[in-house]
């Protein structure tokens, strides 16, 4: 019994080892190894193990269950706008830093984009999608094996995933696209000007904060100090917060900031928090937006309002948001990819971008609990109005 | 070749990591959370002087002070204090969180603009252009060459005796006249050194600093310490500097596997602790016997043999 | 000359289990002199080597070595001039270091452990002839780990170690009862001639009565803190293990009543 046991785990370990190994050494060589049972597909010399080549086969397999109904509608129409069958294909990665609906979402609008714009997975693009599970040390290792493959194109998504992999390209002259980066300028990836500092662009998530306090004015008329929290490890939130403490004067109102350091400080911060304002917004914080139903039933049970920083939160509860559509983000970025895909411009001539517009959203629900009624002009420029408050996440 | 590269180059990098815990952990029987926060901390200091126009090996030399210091005010909390190993080091990790944000001023700083360890202007006037993909593992190479060579002759001298007596018998340091305690402080102030030294390292090689680098990185050193050690158990000759040292090759090896399976992503994790016990469950000489047997080397097979035979006997 | 001038000592104190196992207790050893103690268990032989090693600190009285009051001074600064070989072998020995690395390591003792090599090839003749002493083939182990010798051998190394460099008290807490018979005779043959040999003062706490009577110049009997018997010299020669036995099962009874 024990040696079976540990046979097993023997074989276990040997497997992974071997196949390791294997990929190495295939890699090393530049050439599959003879054993392997499936053939490489000819003629392409993107492909160069072994591994590579399972790899590749396995992603078009999922894309070719999960293609057609995501993808297809626009890639008929894509196709007839831009004809390009006997193009080679490309091979692209995206580095997801973490598991996270508002990242999803970008990267499920960044494969539209590319769509729309023709470069369809499965079809003539081959997507190898990796999630380092925000761990920084998977990261780097996700982002050197993407530069040792020499793709065509690196998807960054969030920003240590966009240093990690512009750190690993920049040498190897792989162009990398970013999303859902708050400040690309204080991450070194562009200049004031929004221009790149080096073959890297993409698309900032900044929230629209002078739309968000105009619509806080328009919505609490009395309002005087409004609460955010945020954490402190997060560099987008601490980015956001100071351009937030900025233009609060404006529209007269002042900031009042909690940082905190895990999820479990936030019920004592809140309580803290909720004594001293009128209202709550929030910012794109990954630890605080988790803990949204906690904030929300807080923040109810003292009648205080809470804005949104984007729809899916308005979704859950806040009361509104000019914020972020992360798909259409995502989107946007595609087609940026797509440009340096297709070779008319190459990353570091391409400014990074914003998102066009905000997004009104407002839950009618909410609105109601609090007694607070939103005007008629104000309800006819809101692109989605939720009419309960949803209580699981999307 | 690119994919040996890279795992090569994050080896090397996380090797000092491995080091530390190989201090702690194996010599000082210490289960250490201050790594979690020494390791940004290196990290941290590395950046920020490098922004403040360091060289880049004189940040490096500065991140493992500031880790010593950490490992010392461990170290003391645990011995002066009387509190539990494990909760003075998480009482360090939890300070260290604020102490780092105060350190680097914000939670991600880039030095993309900055000459580091690896890229600067010396260096690519120096290189000639087919050795510049090679350029971290050329540094890090002779680096981590150098350091393992100064922990061995380290291990070697009398200091380093009672560093190793004080581990594994407290009561012997004890019973020479010396304060078990106070060793205890100095091996948690060198193991945490190291792992800062690291953190530097790998803030040179990625070119910034994120608070979050640290999450981890204790069960990471641990990984490669308990792969180095119990894989290549059978191989009396090396050193056992150099088991940990090829531990973290080994360990970066088995995560860059896991990423080319193209396992869904929450598998991750799961595969890197199911390795880990994999590792520490079935990891004896036998296993590794069978190991070298499978890699076609006769000396295992005698020499298994003569074991079973001792045993028998 | 080491004293023990009205020492208290209880334990948990100031708890419901509070135990007072010393009140008022005094003692004197003169120099080069070897006492043996024997006791039933919690009589307070081992407590008394605690005290006298520092890792016990009385609550009244103080504790002399040669004039110097060490009462409150830090546990290892006693070891500076004393050692003590415990009953465990494993425990006067670093199991993951070699014979050789342990045996420089205690030739140290009480000096600074720097930078300088740890092990010194000049002196490999010297642990050899010293080990070969102990005729229990130790003289060609010297690169194996201590963890791969036996019971008896450790303790032979931890004797050795306990004693290499000068010290001048030499505490042995039943340091033969973890051996089989034939090796603890050996040990115990050996601790005899290393006491004599370098003048120690030496306290022996043994389960073994035969022990305390054929060796050393002092026999102590101890229960409940105190000691009921005290032969010193021609005294203790005419002692008989009979005696000795006698006064031993009188105290247990004793002990075995009271409870």
């Amino acid at each position: 019994m024990k040696n079976l046991k540990k046979s097993c785990a023997l074989f276990v370990l040997f497997v992974l080892l071997c196949s390791c190994l294997g990929a190495c050494a295939g890699g090393a060589t530049g050439s599959g190894t003879s054993t392997s049972t499936n053939s490489a597909p000819a003629g392409n010399s993107d492909v160069a193990s072994s591994a590579d080549s399972t790899q590749t086969k396995s992603e078009k397999g999922v894309a070719a269950k999960t293609g057609p109904e995501n993808a297809a509608p626009e890639a008929d129409e894509s196709k007839s706008a831009n004809p390009e069958p006997g193009q080679k294909e490309l091979h692209i990665g995206i580095l997801q830093f973490a598991q996270h609906p508002s990242l999803d979402n970008c990267r499920e609008g960044f494969l539209k984009g590319l769509a729309e714009s023709g470069f369809v997975e499965g079809q003539n693009l081959t997507v190898d999608v990796q999630n380092a599970q925000a761990d920084m040390g998977i990261c780097g290792q996700i982002a050197a094996q993407f530069a040792g493959k020499k793709l065509d194109l690196i998807c960054a998504i969030a920003t240590p995933a966009a240093m990690s992999a512009y750190n690993a390209a920049q040498s190897k002259g792989i162009p990398v696209i970013y999303t859902a980066i708050s400040d690309p300028v204080a991450a070194q990836l562009a200049d004031s000007d929004k221009k790149p500092l080096g073959e890297v662009t993409g698309t900032s998530d900044r929230l629209p904060i002078k739309e968000q306090l105009s619509l806080i004015r328009e919505v609490l008329p009395d309002a005087k100090n409004i609460g955010i929290l945020f954490s402190t490890s997060e560099a987008n939130s601490v980015s956001m917060l100071e351009v937030y403490k900025k233009l609060a004067p404006e529209y007269g109102f002042e900031i009042v900031d909690s940082g905190i350091s895990s999820s479990s400080d936030i019920p004592l911060a809140c309580d803290a928090l909720l004594k001293k304002v009128d209202a709550l917004s929030n910012l794109t914080d990954n630890t605080v937006v988790n803990s949204l139903p906690l904030i929300l039933s807080k923040a109810k049970a003292k009648n205080i309002p809470v804005f949104g920083s984007e729809i899916e939160q308005v979704r859950l509860g806040c009361l509104a948001s000019e914020g972020i559509e992360y798909i259409s983000l995502g989107r946007q970025t595609g087609a940026m990819a797509a440009k340096i895909l297709r070779g008319e411009a190459k990353a570091s001539e391409l400014p990074y971008e914003e998102i066009a517009e905000a997004c009104l959203s407002v839950n009618l629900q909410a609105a109601s609990d609090l007694g607070i009624k939103f005007s008629d002009e104000l309800l006819a420029r809101a692109v989605e109005k939720f009419t309960e408050i949803s209580s699981a996440n999307k | 070749m690119e994919i040996l590269l890279g795992i090569l180059e994050q080896g090397l990098t996380y090797a000092f990591l491995a080091l530390g815990l190989y201090f702690a952990y194996i010599i000082l029987d210490f289960p250490d959370l201050t790594v979690d926060g020494s390791f940004p901390l290196g990290a941290a200091v590395s950046v920020s002087l490098s922004l403040a126009g360091l060289p880049p090996l004189l940040t490096l030399v500065a991140a493992a002070l500031a880790g010593a210091a950490a490992g010392l005010c461990t170290g003391l909390i645990h011995v002066k204090l009387r509190v539990k190993d494990l909760l003075a080091g998480l009482i360090m990790q939890t300070a260290l969180y604020t102490v780092n944000l105060m350190i680097a001023g914000r939670s991600n700083v880039p030095i993309f603009d900055r000459d580091t360890l690896f890229q600067n202007t010396r260096m690519d006037a120096f290189l000639p252009p087919s050795l510049q993909p090679l350029r971290v593992l050329i540094m890090m190479l002779p680096l981590v060459i150098l350091i393992k060579l100064a922990c061995d002759a380290f291990l070697s001298t009398q200091a380093g005796f009672l560093l190793k007596a004080a581990g594994d018998k407290p009561s012997l340091v004890c019973s020479l006249a010396h304060d078990p305690g106070m060793v205890k402080v100095g091996g948690l102030a060198l193991a945490n050194a190291l792992v800062a030294l690291s953190g530097a390292c790998v803030a040179q090689e990625q070119r910034f600093f994120e608070i979050s680098m640290g999450t981890g990185a204790m069960l990471m050193g641990l990984a490669s310490v308990i792969l180095g050690l119990k894989l290549l158990e059978s191989f009396g000759r090396l050193r056992e500097t150099t088991k940990v040292i090829l531990g973290s090759v080994i360990y970066k090896a088995v995560i860059a596997f896991a990423i080319t399976l193209g396992l869904p992503p929450n598998a991750l994790k799961l595969l890197t602790a199911l390795t880990f016990l994999v590792i520490l469950v079935a990891g004896n000489g036998q296993m590794a016997a069978h190991f070298r047997r499978l890699f076609g080397l006769s000396k295992t097979c005698t020499e298994s043999k003569t074991q079973k035979e001792a045993k028998d006997a | 000359m080491l004293e023990l001038r009205h020492i208290d000592l209880s334990y948990n104190r100031g708890t419901p289990n509070e135990v007072q196992l010393f009140e008022d207790f005094t003692l004197k050893v003169e120099s080069g002199q070897f006492v043996s103690i024997v006791g039933s268990n919690g009589s307070g032989k081992t407590s008394l080597l605690n005290l006298l090693s520092g890792r016990f600190r009385p609550q009244k009285g103080e504790i002399l070595i040669d004039g110097e009051d060490v009462t409150k001074q830090a546990e290892h600064l006693h070891y500076r001039s004393l050692s003590r070989v415990f009953q465990d072998p494993s425990a006067g020995t670093s199991p993951s270091l070699t014979l050789l690395q342990n045996l420089a390591l205690a030739e140290h003792k009480g000096q600074r452990y720097g930078l300088r090599p740890g092990v010194s090839r000049e002196r490999m003749d010297d642990y050899r002839s010293q080990l070969a002493a102990f005729g229990l083939g130790l003289e060609n182990r010297l690169n194996d780990k201590v963890i791969t010798l036996s019971g008896g051998q450790r303790q032979a190394v931890a004797l050795l170690m306990a004693t290499m460099t000068p010290i001048k008290i030499l505490l042995l807490d039943e340091h033969t009862a973890a051996l089989d018979p034939k090796t603890a005779e050996a040990i115990m043959q050996l601790t005899h001639q290393i006491i004599r040999e370098k003048k120690l003062t030496a306290l022996m706490v043994t389960h073994n009565l035969r022990y305390s009577l054929r060796y050393g110049d002092r026999i102590l009997m101890m229960h409940g803190g105190k000691i009921l018997l005290d032969a010193n010299g021609e005294a203790k020669k005419v002692l008989q293990l009979d005696d000795l036995l006698s006064r031993f099962y009188a105290i247990s009874i004793e002990a075995g009543n009271s409870i």
